[in-house]
């Protein structure tokens, strides 16, 4: 619980009329750490960057890219869930199984086009309703905090298990067959209109683009809104929240949910990208995935957990193609040392230095 | 203990990954240099984005090393299975760049008859006339998929998109090869899956050479019938292969002149099989056809043992594959009779000198299994169908293999049968003692892989893109 | 009708002495220093290969065991020393951190010793009642686990490093202040956890084959056992969360098939996770004391 980065709240700044058009918009504020002008700046020439990007880098390149921004979305919800309001999940992925599921055995139901569109809605929809109702679970039922990691990867363990046993012929729901440990194949891409958002041509990766860049800057909104000040707050001391008047539960709930949500998007974005899902999806090594890209990225900015995902996710790409048998010990003692050196996350304190350089006043 | 078995003291130059052709796609220059383009394309990028692009079709190069793409695990739960393979085909390649070859041809060379009976050849590995694939050499890039399903589909992309791969194979658990066949489809890339499995796969660019559930299934249900009766139980691991196999067997007790006195369904996470050795008990079967797979299923055989049941145990998949007989102290896999595509133990002269030259590669390697043969077989067959077509172009490489090839395997002759692009199989009854030593029983020399052509499969005439199941077979309704 | 009791009853004892020895270390680092240690299942993962090892080189299998015990404690005592200790005051980061020394043990081991050793046999064969035959070995186990907990029991109340523990656990400053060493405690707290994993992978090395993911299969129930046991109190914690896991999931299994007893297990173990969020061990503790409280006389 850093102060220094809050130690703006208790000056009442809120009171005051915002300084800049970035704060007046409501993306900059005292509860996302980086922010200003140089913040913006970037934020537009690496988004420009990336658009780009299939004009001077090779195709594969960023369709593998793609692969990595799929993280994203679930990354981001759990660092709004834990950085922001103090739980901890190890359940995110569940979401994203069942999300990606979902998707799979509607989109093969409903067919191409629409179908497809119905598909990732209905998917979201169910999958924001499965959060709500188990943060409901949690939160109204005031489930002590530490135990919330354990439970939510018990969840998780169950739905792997369960996933796991769906060999048989039996388990299909209308033509989708759920398929074991196998996994469901053949779903089909997102198609809208002409274009068809899978893992081989670059309409997926633009999509994934926009969509982490609207969440991010949508998050940056809700975390320095009067509903994001009282989430941080109910982190800082949930008990002097309550006493305020505020109903915590309602606002971990909608957290939850909104982390939940996220999560799901990941797994419908995984489910067009590779028309596959299967339970190690849900497993115990991917159920702690995002926890680590939040953990190292540093869970109280945004921000560096997007960078922290990617260059990760990238890592491990890497690692893999490059060290064989030794990615697991070097992404290991990455874990361990980096958790060491810098308790916050790496990215972030790499960021607050980089920042200490750059703006004069301190951040 | 010994070292970690990969590379013997001989082992070549040939590296596991190729970093040199993996990192910089010739398309790509630096970002200072192309700051025109940049800003100029600005305006395009809506266009280009809007129509995506099509699927990459790659051309073969007809110059410069053969790229030889292969996905096996080199680290995680598969890793028993992945690195075996890996070396074998590393020993192939070898072999290959050396200028050796199989005998192959559209039949078997037909052996020495004596007295009338069939003696197969024992020096089939022949000199190639040829340095590498049609005098390049070829090239092993093999990164690491962790025994993950994502990470297979994104290394199949790079191998194909990024790479450019001649040829892709590996895998070894079918839900990996199914993560890999949607990507092999849409990159239209040859892929060849060296491993048994439940069988059924009809697809057009891949290439199975490890015995499929009517090579194996069948004969090992054969034998134990004749010999220790008709009541089986059926252990099987709760997943795919488990399930298909468990309905194979169902399926062909009957025909057999067996019953199926119960089975059972067990995750694969458990490792305590009390309850499951008291209902074997309660059922009272003849022998029990095994199906149970992975690390916690290993479990079933010293806690068996040790709770005294004592029935004689058929399979399919144990043994060759996993090798629980040097794994595990004896006399746990005592009674246990596997049909099996290869064995180390094998004593055919041909393949001790096959073993000879893989130890000779590889000391340390704990053991020689089923799954490096099929990938060793698959390598040669590769460069086989290569020569046979003149190119490395993957429609002509395709059509060489649909044009009925065969190739003397150090387990004997195997086919690939251009309808089903399976191979027939040279099976052996393998019998462990309770010293955990292995006898050959029985042995069918070549048994086709018929399943799916019963099903009307003909890739030659008719492409297909699908995995076959047995609830596809009407056949199968018949008698389940 | 005895019979088919017997073996209800001899599952359940193999139930439960298994998430008993899984989860017992993981509970008692939980409860002293309210840490995870995701490295858990490659702690057991090493008592497993060291009994192993040591029997190929020709040490007699109760020896084995004793060594792999020693061993492993010893490591978790340099764990704590090193990383551990660095973590009191930021817990969740101990999780990423262990999480990520699980990664170097298990792909370390991989790399040294290849994908799996040579087995190690099960003693003792087997024994007949009724029409079901059992495994001596597994009712051992089950034995040895309950002497376990007693043994643990005497540490805990009939010693005075038992005394100190409790003591460093209700209150640290406190204990600090009254002369006990915090410091050492901790470390001691950690290795004895290392050292009882390290038990449980060699006694259950015989029924298995010896790979470097030995330890997956302990994790999970491990971990549903902590949660619903508490930290509160860590042995009747590890007793009554057990036998209530097993209670729930040994009929069902032997009915219904494996799956369903896994199934019905997690699920109880969700629902009581829910209705008891601070561990069985808590409530029973806090019976244990009023009952305590209404009898002025007993000093303890």
């Amino acid at each position: 619980m850093s102060s220094p980065d809050h130690a703006v709240v208790s000056t009442g700044r809120l009171a005051q009329s915002p300084h800049n058009v970035f704060q007046r918009l409501g993306i900059d504020g005292p509860l996302t750490i980086f922010g200003g002008p140089i913040y913006w700046s970037l934020f537009a020439l690496i988004l420009i960057a990336v658009v780009l990007f299939p004009l001077y880098g090779s195709t594969f390149a960023a369709l593998n890219f793609t692969n990595f921004l799929i993280n994203a979305p679930v990354a981001l919800g759990l660092a709004l869930l834990w950085g922001y309001c103090g739980v901890l999940s190890f359940g995110q992925v569940a979401f994203f199984g069942i999300a990606g599921y979902a998707y799979g055995v509607m989109a093969i139901n409903w067919g191409l086009g629409l179908g497809t569109l119905l598909a990732a809605a209905g998917a979201l929809g169910l999958t924001s309703l499965v959060a709500a109702a188990f943060g409901y679970f949690l939160f109204y039922g005031r489930v002590s905090s530490w135990i919330i990691p354990v439970l939510t990867l018990v969840l998780t363990l169950v739905l792997e298990t369960f996933l796991g046993q769906t060999a048989g012929l039996e388990w299909r729901i209308g033509q989708a067959q759920l398929g074991g440990f196998n996994g469901m194949t053949n779903i089909p891409s997102l198609t809208l209109g002409s274009l068809t958002f899978n893992g081989y041509s670059l309409p997926l990766f633009y999509l994934v683009v926009a969509l982490i860049a609207v969440i991010l800057i949508g998050l940056r909104v809700l975390a320095n809104s009067h509903f994001g000040h009282v989430v941080m707050a109910i982190q800082e001391d949930a008990e002097r929240t309550e006493l305020l008047g505020y109903d915590i539960r309602r606002y971990q709930l909608v957290v939850f949910t909104i982390a939940g949500f996220l999560a799901g998007l990941s797994g419908v974005l995984y489910a067009t990208w590779g028309n596959f899902i299967q339970p190690s999806s849900v497993g115990l090594l991917a159920a702690t995935l995002p926890v680590l890209w939040v953990a190292i990225g540093g869970r109280r900015s945004l921000s560096s957990v997007l960078i922290g995902t990617i260059a990760l996710s990238a890592l491990s790409d890497a690692l893999a193609v490059y060290s064989g048998d030794l990615a697991f010990v070097v992404m290991g003692a990455l874990l361990l040392f980096g958790m060491m050196a810098a308790p916050d996350g790496i990215v972030i304190t790499i960021l607050r230095s980089l920042a200490k350089l750059l703006v004069r006043r301190p951040l | 203990m010994s070292d970690t078995p990969r590379r013997g003291a001989d082992a070549p130059e040939i590296p596991n990954q190729d970093s040199s052709l993996a990192v910089d796609s010739p398309r790509r220059t630096s970002i200072a240099g192309t700051r025109r383009q940049f800003l100029a394309g600005a305006a395009a990028v809506g266009a280009a984005g809007a129509i995506g692009f099509p699927a990459i079709h790659v051309k073969a190069a007809t110059t410069g090393q053969v790229k030889f793409g292969l996905l096996e695990d080199q680290s995680g739960n598969f890793a028993l299975f992945g690195l075996p393979k890996l070396h074998a085909t590393q020993l192939a390649i070898k072999e290959i760049n050396d200028g050796f070859t199989l005998l192959s041809g559209p039949t078997g060379p037909g052996g020495t008859g004596k007295d009338g009976a069939y003696t197969e050849l024992v020096d089939v590995l022949v000199q190639s006339n040829d340095k590498g694939i049609l005098g390049r050499e070829v090239k092993l890039i093999s990164p690491d998929p962790q025994s993950d399903p994502r990470m297979y589909q994104q290394l199949t992309k790079r191998l194909g998109l990024q790479d450019e791969v001649d040829v892709i194979m590996g895998a070894f658990a079918s839900a990996n090869r199914e993560a890999m066949r949607p990507v092999i489809d849409q990159m239209k890339k040859m892929y060849w899956y060296n491993n048994q499995y439940e069988g059924g796969v009809a697809d057009k660019y891949t290439f199975c050479t490890g015995a499929v559930a009517e090579q194996q299934i069948i004969p090992a249900m054969q034998y134990c019938i004749a010999k220790f009766g008709k009541r089986i139980y059926i252990p099987a691991a709760d997943y795919n292969f488990g399930q298909l196999s468990a309905m194979w067997t169902r399926a062909m007790a009957p025909l057999l002149g067996g019953e199926v006195v119960g089975q059972e369904f067990i995750p694969l996470s458990v490792t305590d099989f009390t309850s499951t050795i008291a209902r074997i008990e309660q059922a009272k079967p003849d022998w029990l056809m095994m199906y149970i797979t992975g690390q916690n299923h290993a479990n079933f055989y010293p806690q068996a043992n040790a709770a005294g049941l004592k029935r004689p145990m058929g399979s399919s998949i144990n043994l060759a594959q996993g090798y629980e007989h040097k794994r595990f102290a004896p006399p746990a896999l005592a009674g246990m009779n596997v049909a099996v595509s290869y064995m180390e133990e094998i004593p055919t002269p041909r393949n001790q000198a096959f073993v000879k030259r893989f130890r000779a590669m590889f000391p340390d390697e704990p053991y020689i299994q089923q799954e490096a043969h099929s990938a060793y077989v698959a390598t040669h067959l590769y460069a086989v169908a290569c020569r046979l077509a003149k190119t490395t172009d993957q429609n002509a490489v395709m059509e060489a293999l649909e044009s009925g090839i065969g190739i003397e395997a150090p387990a004997g002759w195997m086919f690939m049968d251009p309808a089903t692009h399976h191979m027939s199989q040279h099976i052996r009854m393998a019998s462990c003692d309770e010293k955990h030593n292995i006898t050959f029983v029985q042995e069918w020399p070549s048994i086709e892989p018929w399943w799916t052509r019963r099903l009307g499969v003909n890739l030659v005439r008719t492409p297909e893109f699908k995995q076959y199941t047995p609830a596809d077979d009407p056949a199968f309704k018949k008698f389940l | 009708m005895a019979g088919d009791l017997f073996n209800l009853a001899y599952q359940f004892l193999v139930n439960v002495s298994f998430l008993m020895l899984a989860a017992m270390g993981l509970i008692i680092v939980l409860g002293m220093l309210n840490i995870i240690n995701l490295a858990h299942g490659e702690f057991i993962m090493m008592g497993a290969y060291t009994a192993t090892l040591s029997v190929h080189a020709g040490v007699p299998f109760v020896v084995a065991v004793v060594l792999a015990t020693i061993v492993v404690g010893m490591i978790g005592a340099i764990v704590e020393l090193l990383i551990v200790r660095r973590f009191y005051a930021n817990k969740l980061n101990a999780l990423v951190a262990t999480f990520g020394l699980s990664l170097i043990l298990s792909q370390g081991t991989l790399l040294l010793f290849g994908p799996y050793l040579r087995g190690v046999s099960m003693p003792l064969g087997g024994f007949r009642v009724g029409q079901f035959s059992y495994a001596t070995y597994l009712l051992v186990v089950a034995g040895l686990a309950f002497v376990l907990i007693f043994a643990l029991w005497l540490l805990f109340y009939r010693t005075r490093l038992g005394v100190d523990m409790r003591a460093t656990m209700q209150n640290p400053d406190m204990a600090r202040a009254l002369g006990v060493n915090t410091s050492r405690i901790y470390t001691f707290s950690f290795a004895l956890g290392a050292a009882l994993a390290g038990l449980t992978g060699a006694l259950y090395a015989p029924t298995t084959t010896i790979v470097p993911l030995f330890g997956t299969a302990f994790i999970a129930p491990a971990f549903i056992t902590v949660v619903i046991g508490g930290g509160a109190n860590p042995l009747i914690g590890a007793l009554a969360s057990s036998s209530l896991l097993s209670v729930v999931s040994t009929p069902l299994s032997s009915q219904y098939g494996t799956f369903a007893g896994r199934i019905g297990l997690m699920l109880a173990a969700l629902v009581i996770m829910r209705f008891l969020p601070d561990g069985l061990s808590y409530y029973l503790q806090a019976a244990l004391l009023r009952r305590r409280k209404a009898r002025p006389e007993s000093s303890r």
